[in-house]
């Protein structure tokens, strides 16, 4: 097929969700010809299932988290058969922030410093002191709400007042508490009080099929509306298949496929990937050359190596209360950092978060889930059950860090492939004895706080596997370019007009949801390439 | 039966609405406090039309396991049947509680019992009890040992 040349771009960012619309947002004031390509489309917010009465079901299908399952046009499979995780994602405008549940804490200082303070996998090149005004801005460009005064975080102010806790959050306070342990008021990227021409939260619940409300701070709402006002374009259903070469070894544009899957050469001076720690890797791995039989930029060797995940189990606690634990933000209300660190009298490094998550299931799913788990019967018998479980259990979840191995992998898959014919990611992963035994320790103490809290029956779960939310570390950075693959401000040091901005530059993963720091890290890199500008490539 | 059953189920033949009605109420029966209606009352086959039509054949396999005997037995013996069926084609009963779970949950009588607004969530929403934050008082004095200055 022939490859018609388009006219030449300044920057190509490739990938419209959380790294990407903050890129193409701080790199707008430049007035440099900026486009964005996107493999899906603009969400369309009066389709997204609480619009209908039975959203429960919506939820399953076309809205799956689990892009195999929801196998959209816009949708790459990924093989997931060598892994007890199965990566979950959204192909659109917005990317993951359109099904995230929207937890938005910070990585911690010492996530930054893992080897100086334990002795594992290593620091990285920037810290949580550098990154902080990044954090501040895109706080306040995506629209958070929280709590001044967390003690187990350097002090920040987000700038909306925290979400509602709710009878669900005040009864597992009540528990950590009578533990003697630290919890706090999650920040959140769901507003709570009316924000730039968004209005608040309605407390609609499950928040990860997209939010009708508008009160979710998905990228397609919160900076792509001002970064196209500032001029960039953005092109949806444009899929990128590899980025090219010049003579020089610089990236000169990329070949992709139109809406129309005409294949097409876009040329560009910088090529900026934010695809995620999935799809960027697969897009490098699929852009081999002469110069780079194993991959663009891979000279190191590490791209699609040292996949993290973060692996979560969940506790379920039954309570004789009602806990209004169906309204609200599913995965926004409390958190407890009382784990977050290393403690040498444990058999294990670093640590984990325990995050509050409502019950988030509505009365079909209820009624399903315990027919399945045997807890609420068919028949006889089922609307007593029913009456007790609805709407009376809270879960814990329990978010492990993942440290980085270098046998945990995303490679091309050799038979699968999309639509187009790219090779899908195949995800190759192990989970290690030492998260093994931090998931168990994390179980345990999700079980005492729910006992605690008054729980008349718990059970708990994990690791669970639909669970591959945070997709980090394949293509991390780093001073030594023999040991990672880009530099301490996302360019490549095998491309030098190649940049990535995505949590795939993750050194390590910390035991946070990572879109915020994904986010900082984004703005920081691009603020950093604007002082640049005049020697970027030096 | 009800008329609404009949009305509304075109691709059922008599002897299948029949069996039909006493298997949904199985599933689901009203109970005994009165406050909770059965499916029968609930339009199922008026649900599937609107909502699943492509579960109808299943639904017409499942119907011809069950002879029209089923129609006159006791409630008990019905069960027996129905849990019978359900572990010898557990795939496809699930599939049939999905169907009548969901006929049954977005009923607005159902829902208005258990606590919940008909209809769909948006924009209806739902209101929260903001939370009492003086619960943090016990976090605020005792600062823990975390790293946070770590640079």
């Amino acid at each position: 097929m022939p490859v018609s040349a388009n006219d030449p771009v300044d920057v190509l960012i490739v990938g419209a969700g959380a790294s990407g619309a903050a890129v193409a947002w701080s790199l707008a004031e430049t007035r440099m010809h900026i486009v964005c390509m996107e493999q899906g489309d603009w969400a369309n917010p009066a389709e997204y299932p609480t619009n209908y009465p039975d959203w429960e079901q919506r939820l399953q299908g076309e809205n799956s988290i689990d892009p195999n399952v929801r196998g959209r046009p816009s949708d790459y499979p990924v093989n997931n058969d060598d892994s007890p995780i199965s990566v979950v994602n959204f192909n659109g405008v917005g990317g993951g922030t359109v099904m995230y549940a929207a937890h938005f804490p910070r990585l911690h200082p010492s996530d930054f410093r893992v080897r100086t303070l334990d002795g594992v996998a290593d620091d990285w090149p920037v810290n949580y002191d550098r990154l902080e005004p990044y954090f501040a801005e895109n706080d306040r460009m995506m629209g958070v709400s929280g709590l001044a005064g967390d003690p187990s975080y350097p002090p920040k102010q987000p700038p909306l007042p925290p979400l509602p806790l709710g009878r669900f959050g005040e009864t597992l306070a009540g528990g950590f508490n009578r533990l003697g342990w630290h919890w706090w008021p999650s920040d959140s990227a769901i507003i709570s009080r009316p924000y730039r021409g968004r209005d608040q939260c309605l407390n609609l619940g499950p928040c990860m099929s997209g939010c009708a409300q508008g009160a979710k701070s998905s990228t397609d709402i919160t900076y792509w509306p001002e970064a196209l006002r500032s001029g960039v374009e953005l092109r949806t259903r444009c899929r990128v298949r590899e980025i090219t070469l010049n003579e020089a070894g610089m990236a000169d544009g990329v070949i992709y496929y139109d809406p129309d899957g005409e294949e097409r050469h876009q040329r560009a001076e910088v090529v900026v990937l934010a695809c995620n720690g999935v799809g960027t890797p697969r897009i490098l791995l699929n852009s081999k050359s002469s110069q780079f039989p194993d991959g663009l930029a891979n000279r190191s060797g590490m791209v699609g190596r040292n996949l993290m995940f973060h692996p979560v189990g969940f506790v379920q606690g039954l309570f004789e209360e009602r806990l209004d634990s169906h309204k609200g933000p599913l995965g926004c209300s409390l958190l407890s950092n009382q784990f977050y660190e290393t403690d040498p009298d444990r058999d294990f490094v670093r640590g984990y978060m325990m995050q509050g998550v409502r019950g988030g299931a509505g009365p079909w799913n209820t009624a399903m889930q315990g027919a399945a788990s045997g807890r609420i019967p068919w028949g006889p018998g089922h609307h007593e059950a029913f009456r007790r479980h609805f709407d009376h259990t809270a879960t814990i979840g329990v978010l492990c860090e993942d440290l980085p191995e270098a046998h945990n992998t995303v490679t091309l898959d050799p038979e699968l492939a999309d639509s187009d014919g790219i090779p899908a990611p195949k995800i190759t992963y192990r989970l290690s004895g030492n998260t093994s035994r931090m998931l168990e320790h994390g179980l345990a103490h999700a079980r005492e706080v729910m006992e605690t809290a008054g729980a008349v029956e718990v059970v708990s779960v994990g690791p669970a596997r639909e669970a591959g939310w945070h997709l980090l570390g394949t293509a991390r950075m780093g001073r030594d370019p023999e040991r990672s693959v880009v530099n301490p401000w996302g360019r490549s040091h095998d491309v030098r007009n190649l940049f990535i901005v995505d949590g795939s530059i993750f050194v390590t993963a910390g035991a946070v949801n990572p879109t915020s720091t994904i986010q900082a890290l984004a703005l920081y890199i691009a603020d950093t390439m604007k002082k640049n500008l005049a020697n970027l490539f030096d | 039966m009800s008329e609404g059953l009949i009305a509304s189920d075109a691709a059922l033949d008599a002897e299948q609405r029949e069996i039909l009605e006493p298997l949904v109420d199985t599933i689901v029966p009203a109970s005994e406090d009165g406050r909770m209606p059965s499916v029968r009352e609930c339009d199922f086959p008026g649900f599937l039309a609107r909502n699943a039509p492509d579960f109808l054949p299943e639904l017409t396999g499942i119907l011809a396991d069950f002879d029209s005997g089923f129609t006159t037995q006791p409630a008990r013996l019905r069960y027996e049947r129905v849990k019978a069926f359900s572990e010898r084609t557990p795939e496809s009963f699930n599939r049939l509680l999905a169907q009548v779970y969901g006929c049954y949950y977005q009923d607005e009588r159902v829902l208005a019992a258990i606590g919940l607004g008909a209809g769909a969530p948006f924009p209806r929403g739902n209101t929260l009890e903001p939370g009492d934050l003086s619960l943090l008082d016990p976090v605020l004095k005792n600062p823990g040992t975390w790293r946070r200055h770590v640079t």
